[in-house]
């Protein structure tokens, strides 16, 4: 991956090559982009990467931090922002995905610091999938074996034509790979989706099946691979015939390379997580024939970057709540739908996220109520709910970073172009500067930061506790009345 | 008519969100409408406008879209702070919002699909939801 900046004719115009998309999972490296003074051109880039490539000249880009919806002095806006957090006894953080992993990073360690609760896009997202991950495990692979050895793509729950437009191009249906030369002519499609999505035009097989009935079908499956009959109720309840399962199997048995690719139709819908489990417990089942994998269609470009992160620095991927000193996680109670839900948070940062547009009303609602903190840039339903906006820099275009593909491939992406401001160079930059910020204002209040930095650098703060300490403090914690 | 709901991504839906055009008329146009099965688009009376209310009455309209990709029996809204309006916060201890397969009433609407900073300002005002909610209304 390499990415070149030439002069072109016009003085301003750069011409950059093999530039990293940041929009959705498949983290694109293969764009060229094109940007004088008044316009962006790209070449390969979906409808959704030309619109992101675009921002870099768009006019309603925010440039200056805005408090209560006005212009404000930089220093001004941090210290808004970290007077919010100080004086908040449950703070939350929202760590989006469209940034890159440094960014992500320091997210987290005021999150720790302030004992808080940090959260990220996958609770929206593939928090179930990921969930799934835990209790059976993945058998995953990389999108280069997929191109180049998949013979048959189930796309379970998912609509990539949609959600990742090159998918199918670039990484499965259309790829003509090493052992796929033929392209789709060498490959098999089965699409599970109840709606006739434009992904399932292009199916062998579409399974139609009722809303909320993965769980049977995958079970179905299952239960003919392992060589029994499915219950006669079965076409009753998914509404799926008995001569499509068992065509859907026979793909299964006959496939050298199979992927199931997973979308949110899975993950969103009823029973969720043990829906996510049964197809990973189908994908274990189906390496009895061929070769079997299942991924994640990744929507959002660094998503499974927050997930890798988050685990690296505190052992858990996502809905993590610090405020015992040690993090503790439980999707349910410590993940951002349910926290606004139960009206527990008092104060919110959200970071490259609409959190306003993307959770539901309920949730809204107490953003409402409390003070926001955004990382925005442009104008939309959370920079409307914010009281402090500080404006965004675009993360490979106008700062390097690293992004987590769709199978957990870090990449790093470079930058081409400066952002239109001085005040901050990327949001990792925005983020230390509130950091600091921060700390600054607990040593002013006395609170000592000594403890917190002390955590802050050799993870968590219980790793540095003696055994009978840490006794000790569990007999504390377990005598508190639970609320 | 109880109908059920999935919401789900469109790239045009997309493009809008990642191009920062998120309170222009264009989003209004490639996420604030609802797909329907031919089959209930008549019964519903082949209607321009429908409104959709949700279990705890929050209610929102939108444009009518008559489409032979759903099944007789479900809608689909695209992502987006329409659909929100009625998607439930129940997550199943997921953290993941009911987005899919949640049943709603559907039925004929009247007055206009919301522009979305006319959304945001009906729903959303910092300064009239300040007084803060009773349990009741905040339970799921």
């Amino acid at each position: 991956m390499s990415s070149e900046a030439q002069e072109g004719q016009t003085s301003n115009k750069i011409t950059c090559t093999d530039v990293t998309c940041p929009v959705c999972g498949l983290t694109c490296d293969d764009i060229e982009v094109e940007v004088d003074d008044v316009s962006v051109v790209t070449r390969n880039a979906c409808i959704m990467g030309d619109a992101k490539f675009k921002e870099l000249r768009s006019s309603h880009r925010i440039t200056a931090p805005l408090i209560n919806g006005k212009e404000a002095p930089w220093s001004d806006a941090i210290d808004k922002a970290a007077e919010i957090f100080v004086n908040a006894k449950r703070p939350f953080f929202f760590i989006g995905s469209e940034t890159a992993t440094e960014a992500m990073s320091v997210g987290i360690e005021i999150a720790e610091m302030l004992g808080g609760l940090v959260d990220g896009n996958a609770t929206i997202c593939h928090g179930p999938t990921v969930m799934a991950i835990q209790d059976v495990g993945q058998v995953g692979c990389t999108l280069g074996e997929t191109r180049n050895r998949a013979d048959l793509d189930i796309y379970w729950g998912a609509n990539p034509e949609d959600s990742h437009p090159r998918h199918l191009s670039r990484h499965s249906v259309f790829q003509r790979g090493f052992f796929t030369g033929q392209g789709r002519f060498g490959r098999q499609i089965m699409v599970v989706d109840p709606r006739r999505s434009t992904t399932a035009e292009h199916a062998d097989l579409h399974l139609q099946l009722k809303p909320g009935t993965d769980f049977e079908v995958l079970n179905a499956l299952m239960t003919i691979l392992n060589g029994f009959e499915p219950h006669e109720s079965f076409t009753e309840v998914t509404g799926i015939s008995r001569e499509d399962i068992y065509k859907a199997a026979d793909m299964i048995k006959d496939a050298r390379f199979g992927v199931i690719w997973v979308g949110l139709g899975i993950a969103s819908t009823r029973g969720k997580h043990y829906n996510a489990s049964m197809a990973m417990r189908l994908t274990q089942l189906g390496n009895k024939y061929g070769k079997f994998v299942i991924l994640a269609n990744r929507g959002h470009c660094n998503v499974a970057g927050f997930n890798e992160v988050l685990a690296w620095q505190c052992g858990f991927p996502y809905a993590v709540d610090f405020s015992t000193g040690e993090p503790r996680y439980q999707p349910g109670e410590y993940s951002t739908v349910d926290v606004l839900r139960r009206g527990e948070a008092d104060a919110l940062f959200c970071m490259c996220a609409d959190l306003g547009a993307h959770l539901p009303k309920r949730a809204v609602e107490r953003m409402c109520e409390i003070p926001v903190v955004s990382i925005e840039t442009a104008e939309g339903p959370q920079a409307f709910i914010s009281d402090v906006v500080l404006p965004g820099v675009l993360d490979g275009m106008e700062c390097e970073g690293t992004f987590y593909r769709m199978d957990n491939v870090p990449c790093y992406a470079r930058s081409f172009i400066d952002p239109p401001f001085d005040f901050t160079k990327s949001n990792e930059d925005t983020l230390i500067q509130l950091r600091d910020a921060i700390k600054r204002k607990l040593a002013a209040r006395g609170k000592t930061t000594e403890t917190v930095e002390g955590a802050a650098e050799t993870g968590s703060k219980a790793t540095t506790l003696s055994e009978e300490e840490y006794v000790q403090r569990l007999d504390t914690l377990l005598s508190q009345p639970q609320s | 008519m109880e109908i059920i709901l999935n919401t789900g991504g469109t790239a045009f839906q997309g493009a809008c969100v990642k191009g920062g055009r998120k309170f222009t008329d264009e989003y209004t146009q490639e996420a604030a409408y609802c797909d329907i099965n031919p089959e209930d688009f008549v019964a519903l009376g082949k209607p321009w406008l429908v409104k959709i209310t949700n279990e705890y009455g929050d209610s929102v309209v939108l444009q009518a879209k008559k489409t032979d990709r759903q099944q007789k029996g479900e809608i689909f809204i695209p992502r987006g702070p329409w659909a929100n309006i009625v998607v439930t916060t129940y997550t199943e201890s997921t953290g993941s919002p009911a987005y899919k397969n949640r049943k709603v009433e559907i039925e004929e609407g009247s007055g206009p699909v919301l522009g979305p900073v006319t959304l945001m300002k009906k729903y959303y005002s910092k300064r009239t939801n300040r007084t803060g909610r009773t349990p009741a209304e905040g339970g799921a």
